[in-house]
This record gives C-alpha cells, structure tokens and sequence, in this order.
C-alpha cells in the first residue's frame, strides 16, 4: 500500500529509528511499511493517525480506487 | 532469529531460549550417562528416554510464547512465515527420505532429525522472508 511516511517522516526531520522508537516497533517494521511493502494492521495505522496528527486516508492511499 | 532481537518479546525469546538449550544438553547428558553406566530396566528406560525431548518440546513453548508477546506485528510475521517455512521444509524432506528409506535403500535416519531439520530450515528462510520487505 502507497503511503505519504518517508514525507511526512521528512518534514519532522526524524530517521526510521526515531518513528521506529516512537511506534514501539523496529526499524525494519518502519522500512516494509514505508515501502509499501507491508501493510499495518488498523491499531497500527492508527498510531501513525495520531503520532502525525493527520488522517489514516491522507497517509495510506488505497490503490485499488 | 539471526542476530541482536530488535524487540524486547525478541529479547525474551532468545534470554528463554538459552537455558531451555542448556537444559536439554544437560538432560541428554544424564540420559546418555545413565543408559551407559546404571542400565535401566522397566519404567525408568521410558522416562530417561524421554527427558531430553522435554526441553526441546519446551523450545517450541518458548517461540510460542514469542509469538503471543511479540507486539511488533512485522517481527511476529516474520516468524510466523520462517515457522511455516521450517515446517514444509522438515516434512518435505523427511517425507522423501522416508520413501527413500522404503524404495531404496536409503539408511534409516531418527525422526529426531525432523526437529534439527525445522529450525535449520526456519533459520535459513529469515534473511530471504525479511529481503522481500526492503
């Protein structure tokens, strides 16, 4: 699933470590989500809502649609 | 699990892991020593001949376990995919060589090996599972 993390990781000037620590889950959880590659789970999804202050649709894109 | 557990429930795992290891050498010690030494007879054989399979059953409790406290959903994914990798590939191979062992002379090897053969293959599918994810 596309997602908006790595920008928006960017624009707070935090490493994957940093968003890693914050999330309570390990850097490479961080990469395979940032890349699309795995796609977290609603808890998880979530999270990253709140911890970016911004809509889960504003950073997942659904490619399906 | 390869290298330093990124996670605590990964730390915990390998910290159980370990003794649970230890153990299972120290009981095919006195397994071994006392079927060599005190030749059991009776009920006592069955017993000795099961106690270093005890903790081995106890490594499968510990990933278990890891499996329930891992709340890094990635990591626990990881495992899960490297488990059912050591699965098919010990009862693959295991499969063949019996039908070897039937047909073809093959020499009889202990179904203990089934066991070597799941995390052999488990810790072998981790690099290649995790490589798909970068």
């Amino acid at each position: 699933m596309k997602n908006r993390l790595r920008i928006l990781r960017a624009e707070r000037d935090w490493s994957q470590a940093d968003l890693a620590d914050r999330l309570e889950v390990s850097r490479q959880s961080v990469n395979a989500i940032e890349t699309g590659k795995f796609d977290p789970s609603l808890p998880l999804a979530f999270k990253l809502a709140r911890l970016f202050n911004s809509p889960i649709e504003s950073i997942f894109t659904d490619e399906t649609e | 699990m390869l290298c330093y557990p990124a996670t605590k429930a990964g730390r915990r795992y390998t910290y159980r892991l370990a003794p649970t290891m230890a153990v299972y050498l120290l009981f095919l010690f006195i397994a071994q020593w006392s079927f060599h030494h005190l030749h059991p007879t009776g009920l006592i054989v069955y017993v000795l001949a099961v106690l270093p399979a005890l903790p081995l059953i106890g490594s499968l409790v510990v990933v278990g376990l890891y499996i329930a406290e891992e709340s890094d959903e990635f990591e626990r994914s990881v495992l899960i995919q490297s488990m059912l990798w050591g699965f098919g590939g010990a009862l693959a191979i295991s499969t063949i060589w019996s039908f070897l062992e039937d047909f073809a002379q093959a020499p009889h090897i202990s179904a203990f090996y089934v066991y070597v053969l799941f995390w052999i293959f488990m810790a072998i599918s981790q690099p290649f599972i995790r490589r798909r994810y970068q």
